[in-house]
């Protein structure tokens, strides 16, 4: 027999002042999404497979914890929320009054290297927005920042890129997706001497290639936006451009700029996401804390166009950053000798004070 | 403070030679000392010295803000990291090597119909191989790779080929090329984002001396 002593590689266990902490984190970020209109939907631990793998898109559908019913319909356990609430704000909510403002908070399921302090089974706490305008993307960046300042970090950094920037780009070039494919590799990575070596084969006039070698560069404060401007013409990428401008500039007017950072080069993330993407980081952590952007086309996977811009928060990794500075009150119980019988633990508690037996 | 992770072995002495020439200068002795972390003189850069498997690692962890490896390390670590810039020096080459006289396209052993490679580098090998639907065995080996193929031990290997001078002695031969690898900058990504100054000034430092 195989010992339990240890659990399954990827799932840990929270116990006594460590859960404490967590529930607190966890609760003070709630109460922040709660402030701004924001209402908890808590969607099934499982649900189809196809809801999942619509969302997440090609690759990441492979980390997906899948299994097959009594009925023979494959399910999965949720490996991220947001495939989920799109899908519900699709049908079940389809005719509520927009924009929906939603957040949830709970363990999503992925079978990945655990890294960073994040296992396979991790906890998100996230917001979507859905239905808003455009303006929707401040409104959650503001949130994610005002996370932070009461969580009492304030070395974050929050890393601000659009799909459409380097999606417009592209759009022209007409290359094979998976040249598209090898192309984003090496930028991800910001790796120039990879890029040089893919752009010897690739079938592209000078200024084009200017524009690509200048793309992993394009990070910084808003004087990046006006380089971009030097380099694009075509309307996808300028309409993004002028979108990260505005983002900045309410920024500045509202002197945060300096957790803001513009990055051009950023185009990581789910085949969801459709507009701005962002992920933020904090000093002296080596993995990003938060991820999010916009993914107008998800709702409309479900059979419901809507806008729709969202982020969450990896609880285990804010964690290591957060509980040593959060206040975590100490409960103060009366012990109570029990062979004088019961009654005064009773009287304690109705009165709301904590006890604790002596048995 | 920035923590540069830099490998023990050959990789150290061009690692340090670069990190000099861009004004960033550590004690003497970092090459012959047992001590495994050094400051540098103005106190502005720690460097951690660490096995050339584990640069990647440090960093991705951002246990080390930065590091210097070889491209091949990075590939076979898979991990997560910005790579902004090739340090020109360490040039070699991934390949696949077989005995003298047999073509990339031919069953290395046609008794065998799922070939053995052994290496150091299963992540590279296998990733080589799935991408081609080319069923292999892959015999991860520590070292004296090119022994394998001539006791019968595997059919083909990957390794590191530098000049060639190994291969050749040993009666083997280049199969195909998987990749050029050379020294890189790693930089974790969340440092480049929270310690954005001290970083760009470092990239822009190194970029000037390898011009």
């Amino acid at each position: 027999m195989k010992s339990y002593a240890q659990t399954p590689p990827g799932t840990q266990i929270v116990i006594g002042q460590a859960a404490r902490r967590r529930r607190v984190l966890e609760r003070t970020i709630c109460s922040v999404f709660e402030g701004w209109s924001y209402e908890e939907i808590i969607p099934p631990i499982f649900d189809y497979y196809d809801v999942f793998a619509k969302g997440m898109g090609t690759g990441p559908e492979e980390q997906i914890y899948r299994f097959i019913d009594r009925e023979g319909n494959i399910l999965a356990l949720r490996p991220e929320f947001t495939s989920l609430v799109a899908k519900t704000v699709a049908t079940r909510l389809a005719s509520s009054p927009k924009p929906i403002r939603l957040y949830y908070s709970g363990e999503v399921l992925r079978f990945e290297k655990p890294k960073g302090g994040r296992q396979r089974e991790f906890a998100q706490i996230g917001i979507e927005h859905y239905g808003g305008s455009k303006t929707a993307d401040v409104e959650i960046l503001l949130i994610a920042v005002e996370t932070f300042q009461r969580l009492g970090v304030q070395a974050f950094q929050i890393n601000l890129g659009s799909v459409d920037f380097f999606g417009g780009i592209v759009d022209r070039m007409e290359l094979p997706p998976d040249q598209i494919a090898a192309l984003k590799d090496v930028l991800n990575v910001k790796d120039q001497s990879g890029l040089e070596a893919l752009l010897e084969h690739l079938p592209l006039g000078d200024r084009r290639k200017k524009i690509l070698r200048a793309v992993p560069h394009l990070t910084g404060n808003k004087a990046v936006i006006a380089e971009a401007r030097e380099l694009v013409r075509n309307p996808r990428s300028v309409e993004a451009l002028d979108h990260l401008e505005e983002i900045y500039s309410i920024f500045e007017r509202l002197d945060l700029a300096q957790h803001l950072t513009i990055d051009l080069g950023e185009i990581r993330g789910f085949d969801y996401y459709s507009g701005i993407l962002f992920r933020a980081y904090v000093r002296d952590l080596g993995f990003e804390v938060a991820s999010g952007g916009r993914y107008d086309g998800l709702p409309a996977a479900f059979g419901e166009d809507l806008p729709a811009v969202g982020f969450s928060f990896s609880v285990d990794r804010l964690e290591q950053i957060v509980t040593p500075t959060l206040p975590i009150a100490d409960v103060e119980a009366a012990t109570i000798d029990v062979d004088k019988g019961f009654d005064k633990a009773l009287q304690l508690r109705r009165s709301g004070k904590a006890v604790k037996l002596c048995l | 403070m920035l923590v540069i992770a830099l490998c023990k072995g050959r990789f150290l002495s061009p690692s340090l030679d670069l990190l000099t020439r861009a004004g960033i200068r550590f004690p003497e002795d970092v090459a012959s000392s047992r001590k495994l972390i050094f400051n540098s003189e103005d106190q502005g850069f720690r460097a951690v010295l660490v096995k050339p498997a584990d640069v990647p690692t440090y960093v991705e962890y951002g246990a080390a803000d930065i590091g210097i490896a070889g491209r091949d390390v990075i590939l076979e670590s898979g991990a997560d990291v910005l790579q902004p810039l090739d340090l020109k020096f360490g040039y070699c080459k991934i390949a696949v090597a077989g005995a003298n006289g047999i073509s990339a396209g031919a069953p290395p052993n046609p008794s065998r119909p799922t070939i053995r490679v052994a290496t150091k580098y299963p992540r590279i090998t296998m990733d080589h191989y799935n991408a081609r639907g080319i069923p292999v065995e892959i015999i991860p080996l520590s070292g004296s790779i090119e022994l394998a193929p001539l006791i019968g031990l595997a059919d083909r290997i990957v390794d590191l080929v530098e000049t060639g001078r190994t291969l050749k002695d040993n009666g083997l031969e280049i199969v195909e090329v998987i990749a050029e690898s050379s020294a890189r900058l790693l930089i974790n990504r969340a440092g480049y984002q929270t310690k954005r100054d001290e970083v760009l000034h470092l990239i822009q430092a190194l970029e000037r001396v390898i011009r």
